[in-house]
């Protein structure tokens, strides 16, 4: 799911299951490899099924249509193939994916995939092994290698990177100027005292947002003061929020609400959007009503705003800053991946249209009408993102992680069981720090080992 | 009845009976055989065993065994074994703190909202009881209205009525004068974000939904009850609240049983109002549906360990409401 809020991913997986089904789909996708680009018009499928994320919106229709033209042009043997395109809302498609997983109906030939739930699928069994299509491609050289590492497993690759996306911090420039704010924070002492600034100036309105469930951001923060979530090693995770500097970022975040007072009590239990597992409200609602005068979010956020937003002209961005300045803090590398379903009866022609979709041409087009980055390192620096609202995103996408994001039991971690949100939340309602702290490391460390709390 | 299944028509010279004619067709013979043994209720029983076999206790079974079973997505879709774990996602939950906390507040919220249901649909049904004909047909309209509105809507409206933005409950607050309770630290107050205050809004909720049940309940009770005992005890000078616990109560006794016994149940396993109004994802505010449900169709879904926590729900609902009426049956108050 990567870059919204959903209840998360599908299924945790034992190893032997994931190594049985990787077994059986990459002998059949083989040959498929081989045929892609001499054409196998013998095999030319009646219907492909595309499941694309999110709500049908009219650049993204106008998009795919342009590439079902492409694809019937470049590829004459599919000429008369049908291509027909879902839109699944994230909300839906762990559930969709479940269903079509346990009842093998009305399953997709290939599915968009949100990259933190990527590693999942693959491991569920639910992805076709494309290793040797991706291999002989010839963009792959160009992807962004960082991505690209996201999809495979046990050196095998389950989809390729369609496009990323970053958190920065909103803020509105006529705002800043009113307040005497000459140019975005680059410590966390000056975004607590430009918060603080624009409270000032702006009676009623909140400084900055800062919800308790909302981990992508907790963790850049977790990251800007040099710590980590968690490390892996030898296959064994160790939680690390214990460490000075973990401590130091989750602190900030809460201190936020509780020592600062730049972000309101309602925000305690809520997402950016609101109440767990809802579309649109919370500080995403009350920044683009002119309510909150800076909020963390990406640049899809105008997406999930169903109101009519106060003041569009001014709308700017700027990277979460690192404690003491320097970098930016790192951000979590949202995004989207393309996979081929493990049921597909037909491998290459969905490989043929992951081409047309995910070449550098297509995927630079589609990333830039919808405010995401493309998959393609030429492609990301040749762009210029010049907008105020694109420049500190921008700046953003140059500092990523994505650890521990992409572990395996990650999704129970964030989704089941909420231990960061969880953790964020005793603070801000006044738990003991350190005691806290340490309860929900030993709990973080448990469930990305074993699925279970305790 | 046994005479229209044995008789038959046109053979009135050989009615059933013990000397069967050897010619006797299976269908005698079966008629013979269930008036023998007495079978015709338990045949007449049958359409309603099947149908709370299938509905009722083929799920309860089905649970029991999920409960020691590791039984997840992956064994639903037959990638992997089901495998018998004993009692290892009973151990899982009661070594779990979030399990303790939910069961702990679905205990109180179950303690708090009981008592105030029975008490508040009493009054109002003594209420009714008094109030004129069309007074009361209004009265019991406007209740009924409450009871019939279903939980989705009921949970939405009061979400929608103490939401931080814009609710009207935090802005009559904001508004009052402060000796009243009010203020401005009301405005954009969060009702859901805590237990407490979460849990007082599902009280006055639950309560809502549920007193005009035993409000009509406890008026059709009080029809029963002839009115000349009501007037003997108010000419010898016993005040309403004398009339109510010396005659009213004890007659309705049988009533209040099944009223408290439902509520029990009711309240209890309260899951709609608490998972629109709290959510998930604030695992501090969870009671046992809640938890259950996060268990159940999460990621990764392990039904094992919801079933596990279910069983243990009904466990205890099983022991409140046998002990309870155990001890009824002693008083006396059943027979």
């Amino acid at each position: 799911m990567g870059l919204r809020k959903t209840p998360a991913a599908l299924v945790a997986v034992s190893a032997a299951a994931a190594l049985a089904i990787a077994g059986c789909s990459s002998s059949s996708s083989s040959p498929a490899a081989a045929s892609s680009t001499a054409g196998s018009s013998s095999s030319a499928p009646a219907q492909l099924v595309v499941w694309r994320l999110g709500a049908s919106v009219a650049s993204e229709v106008t998009w795919m249509n342009g590439i079902i033209t492409q694809f019937h042009k470049d590829y004459p043997q599919y000429a008369k193939t049908n291509v027909k395109v879902v839109w699944i809302p994230w909300t839906d498609v762990t559930s969709d994916w479940t269903t079509a997983e346990a009842g093998g109906k009305n399953a997709p030939d290939i599915t968009e995939l949100g990259n933190t739930e990527t590693p999942t699928e693959a491991a569920a069994g639910a992805l076709a092994d494309i290793t040797s299509d991706v291999n002989s491609w010839s963009n792959k050289p160009g992807l962004i290698a960082g991505e690209l590492a996201n999809d495979s497993q046990n050196s095998k690759y389950y989809a390729v990177p369609f496009f990323g996306g970053v958190r920065g911090i909103w803020y509105r420039t006529d705002q800043f100027k009113a307040a005497g704010i000459s140019s975005p924070p680059t410590t966390w002492a000056q975004l607590v005292s430009d918060a603080q600034a624009l409270q000032k100036k702006y009676p009623g309105t909140f400084g900055i947002g800062a919800p308790s469930n909302d981990t992508d951001a907790v963790a850049s923060f977790i990251w800007g003061a040099g710590g980590q979530i968690a490390t892996e090693s030898g296959g064994k995770w160790t939680a690390d929020l214990t460490s000075a500097a973990s401590e130091a970022g989750i602190k900030f975040y809460v201190d936020l609400y509780s020592k600062y007072h730049v972000s309101p009590s309602k925000y305690v239990g809520e997402t950016e959007l609101g109440n767990v597992g809802a579309t649109s409200g919370g500080v995403n609602e009350d920044f683009f009503l002119g309510k909150a005068d800076m909020y963390i979010d990406g640049p899809w956020a105008t997406g999930n705003f169903t109101g009519t937003i106060a003041d569009k002209a001014n709308l700017a961005s700027f990277p979460i800053p690192g404690e003491n300045g320097g970098d930016s803090a790192p951000v979590f590398a949202g995004g989207s991946d393309l996979g081929i379903w493990s049921t597909t009866k037909y491998p290459a022609a969905d490989w043929d249209l992951i081409q047309v979709m995910d070449n550098p041409a297509n995927s630079t087009t589609f990333a830039s009408a919808l405010g995401f980055f493309p998959p393609y390192t030429a492609q990301l620096s040749n762009q210029s993102y010049s907008t105020p609202i694109m420049s500190g995103f921008a700046k953003a996408a140059a500092n990523t992680q994505i650890s521990p994001l992409n572990a395996k039991n990650w999704s129970t971690a964030d989704s089941t069981d909420y231990v960061i949100p969880d953790l964020v939340k005793a603070l801000m309602q006044g738990a003991p720090f350190q005691s806290t702290v340490t309860k929900y490391n030993t709990m973080l460390t448990n469930v990305l080992n074993t699925g279970q709390e305790s | 009845m046994v005479r229209t299944i044995t008789g038959r028509p046109g053979n009135t010279n050989s009615p059933a009976g013990h000397h069967e004619p050897p010619a006797a067709s299976l269908k005698l013979r079966v008629a013979l055989f269930i008036r023998r043994h007495h079978l015709a209720p338990y045949f007449m029983l049958v359409p309603s065993i099947i149908a709370v076999g299938i509905m009722v206790v083929y799920p309860a079974v089905q649970i029991l065994a999920h409960s020691f079973q590791n039984y997840g997505l992956l064994q639903v879709v037959g990638r992997q074994p089901i495998t018998w774990v004993g009692f290892s996602n009973y151990s899982l939950i009661l070594h779990d703190p979030e399990f303790w906390s939910s069961l702990r507040i679905s205990l109180i919220f179950a303690a708090v909202v009981v008592p105030l249901t029975l008490i508040t649909g009493t009054l109002v049904g003594l209420l009714l009881n008094r109030l004129g004909r069309k007074m009361s047909a209004f009265v019991s309209g406007a209740a009924m209205l409450a009871w019939a509105t279903p939980a989705v809507t009921a949970s939405v409206i009061f979400y929608w009525l103490a939401n931080p933005d814009g609710g009207v409950v935090d802005w009559t607050l904001a508004n009052m004068p402060h000796w009243l309770g009010g203020g401005a630290h009301w405005a954009g107050y969060s009702w859901t974000n805590s237990t407490l205050p979460a849990y007082t809004l599902l009280t006055v909720l639950l309560i809502w939904q549920s007193f005009p049940f035993i409000a009509v309940s406890v008026l059709a009770g009080l029809k029963t009850v002839p009115a000349e005992l009501h007037e003997s005890a108010r000419v010898d000078g016993a005040n309403s609240w004398r009339i109510f616990w010396r005659i009213t109560f004890p007659l309705l006794k049988p009533i209040y049983l099944v009223l408290l016994l439902l509520s029990i149940i009711w309240d209890f396993g309260a899951f709609t109002q608490v998972y629109i109004l709290i959510g998930p994802g604030n695992t501090d505010e969870y009671n046992l549906g809640m938890y259950e449900y996060q268990r159940a169709f999460t990621t990764p879904p392990s039904f094992s360990i919801a079933s596990a926590a279910a069983f243990v729900l009904t466990l205890v609902l099983l022991i409140i409401t046998v002990g309870y009426v155990r001890s009824s049956v002693r008083q006396g108050a059943i027979k």
